[in-house]
């Protein structure tokens, strides 16, 4: 039963990210892998769009991985109903069970030598996998053909020089501070559609 | 300061208005529509409407909250929402301030889902998500190097770094079981770390008393804090 599969692989996924959204990226690039639910693309796609929608960026992805799963099952827009409350629900749920808790006993909680312990590994382990989530999508958008974990002779084959392009000027571009506030990703978001869409219509005249 | 002493003067009484289960969802609701992002974003807004606007809870319990919602597992928007939904109206809160976050998101995403795809093989479309994906990598960057400036720089929360980066890009190795490994691995650390000082401090002020006859009991504190 997919939903079922949703369920638990999102549960997992609550309960294992610490550090807040961008933290949970490498699981949800390895379940959408493993189960064939999504292609990588159409997940860096969602990250875009979960990033400029309302709400925390976790849940947007969440609910939309939920959703497009369900609709691919016989069910319609009633499995995608179904899914997105599905994955919506499973990873808020572990944390909603752990805050009580750990609310209830904070002052035991915040010295527990244990805890403090464990997060002392976690953190830069996540900050690490934060960064092969970098390199595996840097892959994908630059490199399509090259997977890290088979190299093999055809993975250079394609090589993106426009999106190479569009990083190399939208990164410093995302480094600017406007009245000490950095750009919103949105605006980033929306411009690089607009490039995006620009280069596309250049190809199409001269073509 | 001013916090501080405000919340001496009454102390078991932050919140000494009873919030409704009502206000809670209107207002969680109302941040996750109108916060992009989620994080740190959301949590100047809470703050702002929960502790300023409010005064539903104190500075200093935002800041107890946010220890929780960093270090207990989740998101940390919605890790906050069901703090400080608990904090108010116990279990019932927790739950209703958590939807009310999560609500706004799961509506338009679901709506939005339909239309993706839809126009999903249009090749404009196409053409502006290959932009987008582009900026996506460079949001992954930015998350990366806020989270690496969080971190402290030691050798040990290097080389983690650095393994869990290789193993995740390199092999098929679970992601959750690299985490797992992370946290033994630190549990182990300040355990061998403290057991160490534990040693340091009982041979320093030995050593240290046959030289000085008697001038041990000082040394022993400053051997232990090590």
């Amino acid at each position: 039963m997919i939903f079922l599969q949703l369920f638990w692989e999102y549960f997992k996924i609550g309960l294992f990210t610490i550090g807040g959204g961008y933290a949970m990226l490498p699981m949800v690039t390895q379940m959408v892998e493993r189960h064939a639910w999504l292609t990588e693309g159409e997940l860096i796609n969602f990250i875009g769009v979960a990033e400029s929608t309302p709400g925390p960026f976790a849940i947007n992805l969440a609910t939309f991985v939920g959703s497009t799963v369900g609709y691919q099952t016989s069910l319609g827009v009633f499995g995608a109903i179904l899914g997105s409350i599905t994955a919506t629900v499973a990873v808020i749920l572990p944390s909603l069970i752990i805050i009580i808790v750990v609310t209830v006993l904070f002052e035991k909680f915040k010295s527990s030598k244990y805890v403090n312990g464990a997060l002392l590994g976690i953190r830069p382990v996540v900050v690490g996998l934060v960064l092969s989530a970098v390199v595996t999508v840097g892959c994908k958008v630059i490199l399509p053909n090259l997977k890290l974990t088979a190299i093999e002779k055809d993975s250079f084959s394609h090589f993106n020089w426009i999106s190479l392009i569009i990083v190399a000027v939208f990164l410093p571009l995302s480094q600017i501070k406007i009245k000490k506030k950095k750009v919103h990703p949105i605006f980033l978001i929306l411009a690089s559609a607009v490039v995006g869409i620009v280069i596309f219509g250049v190809f199409q005249i001269v073509q | 300061m001013k916090n501080k002493i405000k919340q001496n003067e009454i102390p078991d009484e932050s919140s000494p208005k009873r919030v409704s289960l009502w206000q809670l969802f209107a207002t969680f609701f109302k941040t996750g529509l109108f916060t992009f992002g989620g994080g740190y974003a959301m949590i100047s807004i809470l703050e702002e409407e929960l502790v300023a606007n409010k005064k539903w809870i104190t500075t200093q319990d935002m800041l107890d909250m946010l220890v929780i919602a960093e270090s207990t597992p989740g998101v940390i928007a919605v890790n906050t929402a069901t703090s400080v939904g608990f904090k108010l109206r116990g279990v019932l809160g927790a739950i209703v301030a958590t939807l009310g976050v999560v609500l706004p998101s799961f509506l338009i995403i679901t709506a939005l889902t339909f239309v993706i795809n839809e126009f999903s093989s249009n090749p404009w479309y196409q053409a502006a998500f290959t932009g987008i994906q582009a900026c996506v990598m460079i949001l992954i960057i930015n998350a990366f190097v806020k989270l690496a400036k969080q971190i402290e720089k030691t050798w040990f929360s290097i080389v983690l770094l650095i393994a869990a980066f290789a193993v995740a890009v390199f092999t098929n190795f679970d992601v959750i079981f690299i985490i797992l490994i992370g946290g033994v691995l630190g549990v182990a650390y300040t355990l061998i770390k403290e057991r160490i000082n534990a040693k340091k401090s009982r041979e320093l002020p030995l050593a240290e008393s046959e030289r000085l006859d008697g001038d041990g009991q000082g040394r022993d504190e400053g051997g232990g804090e090590q």
